[in-house]
């Protein structure tokens, strides 16, 4: 071992590496970190550095707490936020238990396996997200009101944009990094953003998305900002999504696509819409995790409140983009619902988990939403059955608690003690007295 | 021979022809010539083809000129000279693929009067060179570059392929050319062609190819010299800049020149393809660059490389473009390959790459399989490279590229016994050659043994097998299929014994150093004990000894093969030295494969199993299929009581009726392990085992105490089966649950009966429990009238009184497994008629009961889990475990058990299902139960198996979890998957529980 280990020591010193992050992802979809020096990397390839797997939310029961992280060599990156000093690595870990078997309790591993099921039926997953986040002038303090760092609108550009400052350095660390942005622009509320990931397998993707919710917030913070992913932070102003393309592809087919068929929409692109319908409101306390979420989802704007699917319709929870032709290969569906808290690995997981489901089962599609579905009655919308989200977090876990299809998909550990988290989540803020209700009331009686 | 005139069709037949009037037609196309070349025909592969396209390439010839003459000259000449026609027809009759080209090139049928093929193996240069001047390149160039219109180039290459590769199939089929050798000229022909590939890609690219030096490293079969006819070329390729030029530049020409040989080589032409080359061993795969500089490719093998990677590595050689650069490539990766059994994980990686060769493609063509089947190709291919990766960082010797090669220098080196090598490279020859044939015939990548008559026939008689060659096809191929699958044993494990053997003589064998090196690549922990134990076993020149030398590769593959090698075969040497002089034992093992395997899974598995062997080591003989079926209960009492009967010493009593438990404790645990009962036959067993010995026990206890009071008793005794025991669900380990219960004779005095029957039971319950040789069998009567405080003993009035005044709700619960079944039959029966109207009350437990037992449910879920514990994986208490399911069978009993006979029964499985036909409870939700009762069941005999103990808690300890989950048929490195699926089916039953139980 000992030239082996000198080399590494050697190449990670060519470029003044000092320490190797290794980064994996916590139950709620935090990302934490191990830093290791270069020495240690050989061992950590091997056999995985060991780590208190009870001190992480959601990983481990407190007696069979050791655990090991074990990096993935393909993610492989330089930070290119630590200016000029000696450079820091990262990688993503797997991680595993001390006999070498995949530990369920991690979310790479619910995604891994999920994909895995679908890649035993001929599909790989892919996907494209489209994250909206804030830009704040000031550091978040209790009870404080965020001033937003500019009073822009969608696509504005102005020529002292603070925002296309931050997108310019946040896009160029980001490619630095390998993660290619597609898409950025200013979005509806002041000091929104939205930046465009390129489309690829669903869990580069979800590696993509814990960098990337990193790196903004590093550039902000670099640029005396403060970035937030929070779904919903004003009251009046739109929320923050993260509306997602899906595909799956069998082999370099598109499997969604076939020419010809409506909106070129093949017999299993429409199983999976319907999966994704049928199991929407389970899979929505996964891809809308926080109370905060739900204040998103109540209507208008980008965010969709009902179980139905459109063409071109911003209004519906999934929508088929426009063909653009001769592009059999883009064809995609876009699911609204979804916003940048989650967890990515977990959210890919059930949506892929849901479709799949549609195409296995071969679930019906209902018919399409061709109005705008916010502007109907209750009535109207009830005739067309189309039925409502969960309203709040409450009512997402209750539902989620009844589902075998999520249970199956995250496996047991993961779907207890997400369910207890939530439930312990709700309960604490079910109590809390909020300065609306003050606002309403003390003035009046 | 008879006299009788043959007719020609029969005089075709009697060639080999299967269509004489076909071939009769064709015949009469060859003219005056047919009759002198038929017998040459005749020895074909398939006569009917090899006849057709001859006379197909006669009228061809002679088209060619017009007049017909040339027709007469090339059947003249071939009727001149025997070599030619034999060489011509053996290619005409096994490749109907080079017939045509043979059609559409007929001139090259020239190149088969080279009378040199016989004996010359062409020079790899001259090969290249000809290829190279094909396609219009300077061959002494440094890099030739072709100088003909691209689209013609391409067409020369594959026309020249050809050419060449007809002269070596002929020497193939018809001069017995060695199948190494002719994988060896396949290797030189394709280095070639890559060659002259490159040199068409040069042209294409123009000048920027001459910026950069392009090595092309072959992999796998062509990197091995020992291609096939048609199969995937594994390269890599190597880049570099040419003094002065730009890297950048450069690599980008590389890229270039890279991708235009691959499609040059694969695409299809009017002139056909060659055959796909494949990059995809490459650094990081398809997702990597197609060229790499030498600095980055050794910089990824340093860091990144997986240990399956260094394997495809050891065949590594440059073979096209620049072959300095290439050399280096090679010298430099070569120590980091070398390297690679020195990595932390190369153990692990090395099992799992083991298990992928044993892991066989589940195809439904497994059989037909030449390459992946089992006995395949693969596998010896597969297991030589392990070798060498083991053994080839302290041994340069054995470092050579060629399978057949390798394994020649391992058996040289003593890695692989000399026999064992010798049939293996016979096997292996064999099969390649057979794939050899396959893939000329069409020219196609085929793995696939034929299924139809007349291919496998043609099959075969390329084989040279002329007679009867389907059948001598299929047995010679069944037999060298066989001697490959027992390779691992051969391969592996038999050296072992040499490395420990003192054989006089100067034979090499494997060294110690090597032989702990491969022991620890195996899976022991512990080396240096495997090798004394080994040592022990096998020294000696007695018969014992031998027989042991022949045993113990085997054995040592099983034991590698289960959770724990080193306690299998430590347990082996124990029991090995306690029986090894025995004249059966041995013999059992080396006759009965069964036997032996069984055992070697036993003991590198079950604690508890193996325990019960060690106390008794005669109890191998139980391990055969028709002795794995547990006992009837009655025979096994007529058994004990007999025995004990022949003692007149209450020890020596019970001594004999432990014995008899014991060794049917080891039967139920050994069928358990070999997976012959389930879960409801183990508890169904054990409880027999558990009633017969505490009848045979009460038996002695009565005899002893009438002895000690000197009088016969005046009462008569029944024991109550209470629990598990009364439920017939007893496992490993369990106590007894029991409640002694009698009725004094008519007229005796009822302090004097109680006295006695209060010293019978006393006695019986310390008989069971003394120490001793067998295992204790505790007796626990607790669940008694007032617990503990109570008499041991009690007549049937005492609780008929008791329950009538003071019983609670738990004691009727308790009693709702009560089954009597042990004694006095009459007092038994008295018992069970005594208590029904308490288990099951007339309408049904009240709902002051029924909150009872709920909120004794909820103290005793809340009490009685140990500290500590987690409630999620807690076997009897945790959710939605064995206590969760029995409560909420139990509550449906005590409701109804009065209206629905059904429910009437100690067992939980049977009340669940007559619930479901009272409609009591959903059949869903029955089956949720149900099922998991008998998966936690089942876990928990698995963790006593295990262990050597019970334990009530899923355990936290890795090692002990992967051993468990291997018993309940988890496949390795699955261990999380068995917490997974525990806690869904454990979820699932709390749900019920929920609704059914606390509603």
């Amino acid at each position: 071992m000992g030239k082996q280990e000198d080399f590494v020591l050697r190449a990670l010193e060519e470029r003044d590496v000092r320490f190797v992050r290794l980064w994996f992802t916590d139950v709620l979809g935090f990302l934490k970190s191990v830093a290791v020096a270069p020495a240690e990397l050989e061992g950590a390839f091997s056999e995985g550095i060991g780590f208190d797997g009870s001190a992480i939310e959601g990983f481990a029961r407190v007696y069979e707490a050791d655990m090991l992280a074990k990096p993935d060599p393909a993610t492989f990156q330089i930070l290119p936020w630590r200016g000029d000093g000696p450079a820091t690595a990262r990688m993503f870990c797997d991680i595993v238990m001390p006999d070498g078997s995949p530990s369920y309790a991690d979310p790479r591993f619910v995604l891994k396996r999920t994909l895995s099921k679908a890649a035993s039926q001929g599909y790989t997953f892919y996907t494209h997200p489209e994250i909206e986040f804030y830009l704040f002038k000031n550091t978040p303090e209790p009870g404080g009101e965020p001033i937003p760092v500019d009073r822009s609108g969608f696509f504005d550009h102005t020529a002292t944009s603070k925002g296309s400052d931050f997108r310019r350095e946040a896009i160029t660390m980001l490619e630095q990094m390998g993660i290619s942005v597609e898409f950025s622009h200013h979005e509806g509320g002041p000091g929104q953003q939205e930046i465009d990931l390129r489309y690829a397998d669903a869990l580069s993707t979800a590696d993509n998305i814990m960098t990337f919710r990193t790196v903004v917030r590093e550039v902000a913070l670099g640029q005396d900002m403060w970035a937030s992913f929070m779904p919903k932070p004003y009251t009046t102003h739109p929320g923050s999504g993260m509306h997602t393309h899906v595909s799956l592809f069998e082999g370099d087919r598109n499997a969604f696509f076939e020419a010809g068929a409506q909106y070129q929409l093949s017999k299993s692109g429409r199983q999976f819409i319907a999966g994704l319908l049928h199991h929407a409101s389970e899979i929505t306390a996964i891809t809308n995790q926080w109370v905060n979420s739900y204040k998103r989802l109540i209507g208008g704007g980008e965010a969709p409140s009902y179980i139905c699917w459109g063409h071109n319709n911003r209004s519906a929870m999934v929508r088929v983009p426009m063909y653009k032709p001769n592009k059999g290969q883009s064809t995609r569906v876009e699911l609204r619902t979804i916003d940048a808290a989650c967890n990515p690995y977990l959210a890919f997981a059930v949506i892929l988990a849901a479709g799949m489901k549609g195409i296995e089962e071969g679930y019906d599609l209902p018919s399409e939403a061709e109005d705008d579905v916010w502007s109907l009655t209750d009535r109207e919308r009830k005739s067309l059955g189309i039925q409502p989200l969960p309203k709040t977090l409450y009512e997402a876990i209750t539902v989620m608690e009844e589902s075998e299809l999520l249970a199956d998909t995250l496996g047991e550990r993961v779907y207890d003690f997400f369910l207890r988290n939530k439930r312990t989540e709700w309960e604490s803020y079910r109590g809390q007295v909020s300065a609306y209700e003050r606002d309403q009331m003390l003035p009046v009686i | 021979m008879s006299g009788r005139p043959q007719s020609p069709k029969a005089a075709l037949i009697r060639a080999g022809f299967v269509e004489p009037d076909r071939a009769a037609q064709d015949l009469a196309r060859l003219g005056g010539h047919g009759a002198a070349l038929l017998p040459l025909l005749g020895a074909t592969a398939d006569p009917d083809q090899a006849l057709a396209t001859l006379a197909d390439l006669a009228q061809r010839l002679g088209e060619g000129s017009g007049d017909g003459e040339p027709q007469a000259g090339f059947l003249a000449q071939l009727e001149e000279d025997e070599g030619t026609a034999m060489r011509l027809f053996a290619v005409l009759g096994a490749s109907p693929a080079l017939g045509q080209h043979l059609l559409r090139h007929p001139e090259h049928w020239q190149e088969l009067r080279d009378p040199s093929l016989g004996s010359t193996r062409p020079a790899a240069f001259a090969v290249r060179t000809d290829l190279l001047e094909a396609v219009g390149a300077d061959p002494s160039e440094d890099c030739p570059t072709a100088n003909i219109p691209d689209a013609e180039a391409v067409d020369a290459l594959r026309v020249e392929y050809r050419r060449v590769l007809i002269r070596l199939a002929a020497r193939d089929l018809a001069h017995g050319v060695g199948v190494d050798d002719v994988a060896a000229e396949l290797s030189d022909l394709a280095a070639g062609t890559l060659d002259a590939a490159l040199a068409v890609a040069r042209q294409r690219v123009g000048e920027a190819a001459a910026g950069c030096r392009l090595s092309v490293v072959a992999m796998g079969k062509c990197g091995g010299h020992e291609l096939n006819y048609v199969s995937d070329v594994d390269v890599v390729f190597v880049g570099e800049p040419v003094e002065g030029h730009d890297e950048q530049a450069a690599l980008r020409a590389a890229t270039q020149l890279a991708s235009h040989l691959m499609k040059i080589c694969s695409d299809h032409t009017a002139e056909g393809t060659i055959w796909p080359v494949d990059a995809a061993l490459r650094p990081e795969g398809k997702a990597g660059p197609l060229v790499r500089t030498l600095a980055s490719h050794l910089s990824y093998y340093e860091r990144w490389a997986k240990t399956w990677e260094f394997q495809a590595l050891l065949k590594a050689r440059p073979v096209a473009g620049d072959l300095p650069l290439g050399d280096e490539y090679v010298q430099q990766i070569n120590p980091l390959v070398w390297q690679a059994a020195q990595r932390d994980g190369f153990v692990a990686d090395v099992q799992a790459m083991r298990r992928r060769v044993l892991e066989h493609i589940p195809a439904k063509e497994a059989d037909r399989q030449i390459k992946l089947g089992s006995g395949g190709l693969r596998d010896v291919e597969f297991a030589v490279q392990l070798l060498q990766m083991v053994h080839g960082q302290a041994d340069d010797q054995i470092r050579q590229p060629t399978t057949l090669s390798a394994l020649a220098a391992l058996t040289e080196g003593g890695y692989v016994g000399r026999e064992e090598g010798s049939a293996l490279h016979d096997a292996y020859g064999f099969l390649r050659t057979v794939e050899h044939r396959m893939q000329l015939h069409q020219l196609r990548r085929t793995h696939l043994i034929p299924e139809d008559e007349d291919a496998l026939r043609r099959l075969g008689r390329s084989l040279g097998f002329l007679r009867d060659p389907v059948t001598e096809l299929q047995r010679a191929l069944r037999e060298h299929r066989r001697e490959v699958r027992r390779l691992h044993e051969k391969l592996f494990y038999r050296p072992l014994l040499d490395a420990v053997a003192r054989i006089p003589g100067g034979a090499s064998r494997l060294s110690t150093e090597a032989a702990r090196t491969r022991l620890a690549a195996l899976g022991y922990l512990d080396p240096e004990a495997a090798l004394r134990h080994l040592e022990a076993l096998t020294s000696g020149v007695s018969r014992t000894a031998a027989i042991q030398r022949t045993l113990l590769p085997v054995m040592l593959e099983w034991f590698a093969d289960a959770p724990d090698p080193d306690a299998g075969l430590f347990g082996f040497r124990k029991i090995s030295d306690a029986l090894g002089r025995t004249h059966w034992y041995l013999r059992l093992l080396r006759d009965e494969g069964e036997v032996a395997e069984r055992m070697a899974r036993l003991l590198a598995t079950s604690r508890y199993a193996t325990d019960l062997l060690q106390r008794e080591p005669e109890g191998v003989k139980l391990l055969t299929s028709e002795q794995l079926v547990p006992g009837d209960r009655h025979a096994l009492q007529r058994e004990m009581l007999a025995a004990g009967g022949r003692q007149e010493d209450r020890t020596a009593a019970i001594h004999q009726v432990r014995a008899v438990r014991r060794r049917e404790l080891l039967r139920i645990a050994a069928a358990d392990l070999s997976g012959l009962l389930d879960v409801e036959q183990v508890g169904e067993a054990l409880t027999d085992l558990t009633r017969a010995t505490l009848d045979s026990a009460l038996a002695v206890a009565v005899r002893a105490v009438e002895f000690d009071r000197g009088k016969t008793l005046s009462t008569r005794l029944a024991i109550v089966s209470m629990g598990r025991l009364g439920g017939h669900e007893t496992s490993y380990g369990s106590d007894a649950d029991v409640m002694f219960v009698h009725d004094p004779l008519p007229g005796a005095d009822p302090q004097d009966a109680s006295r006695a029957a209060q010293a019978v039971a006393n006695e019986l319950r310390r008989l069971l429990a003394a120490p001793g040789s067998d295992p204790a069998l505790e007796v626990d009567a607790d669940l008694r009238p007032e617990g503990k405080q109570g008499p041991l003993v009690r007549t049937l009035e005492s609780y008929a009184a008791y329950y009538a005044k003071w019983s609670a709700v738990w004691e009727a619960q308790a009693l709702l497994r009560a089954d009597a079944t042990v004694g006095d039959p009459e007092v038994a029966t008295a018992f069970l008629a005594l208590v029904d109207g308490l288990r099951y009350p007339a309408d049904g437990v009240g709902e002051d009961g029924v909150r009872e037992v709920r909120r004794i449910k909820a103290r005793v879920d809340k009490e009685r889990l140990p500290r500590g514990a987690d409630p999620a994986t807690h076997l009897k208490l945790g959710r939605g475990g064995l206590s969760d399911i029995e409560w909420t069978t139990q509550l449906l009993q005590m409701r109804h058990g009065a209206t629905v006979p059904g429910l009437r029964t100690t067992r939980t499985a049977a009340a669940l299902r007559a619930a479901v036909e009272a409609e009591l409870i959903a059949e869903s939700d029955a089956e949720t139960l149900i099922d998991t009762w008998r998966r936690v069941s089942r876990l928990r005999n698995a963790i006593t198996l295990v262990r050597g103990k019970g334990s009530d808690q899923l355990p936290r300890d890795v090692r002990e979890l992967g051993a468990v989950a291997s018993v309940l048929g988890y496949r390795a490195a699955e261990s999380d998957a068995l917490v997974n699926d525990y806690l869904r089916c454990t979820r699932r039953a709390r749900a019920v529980v929920e609704r059914v139980f606390w509603d």
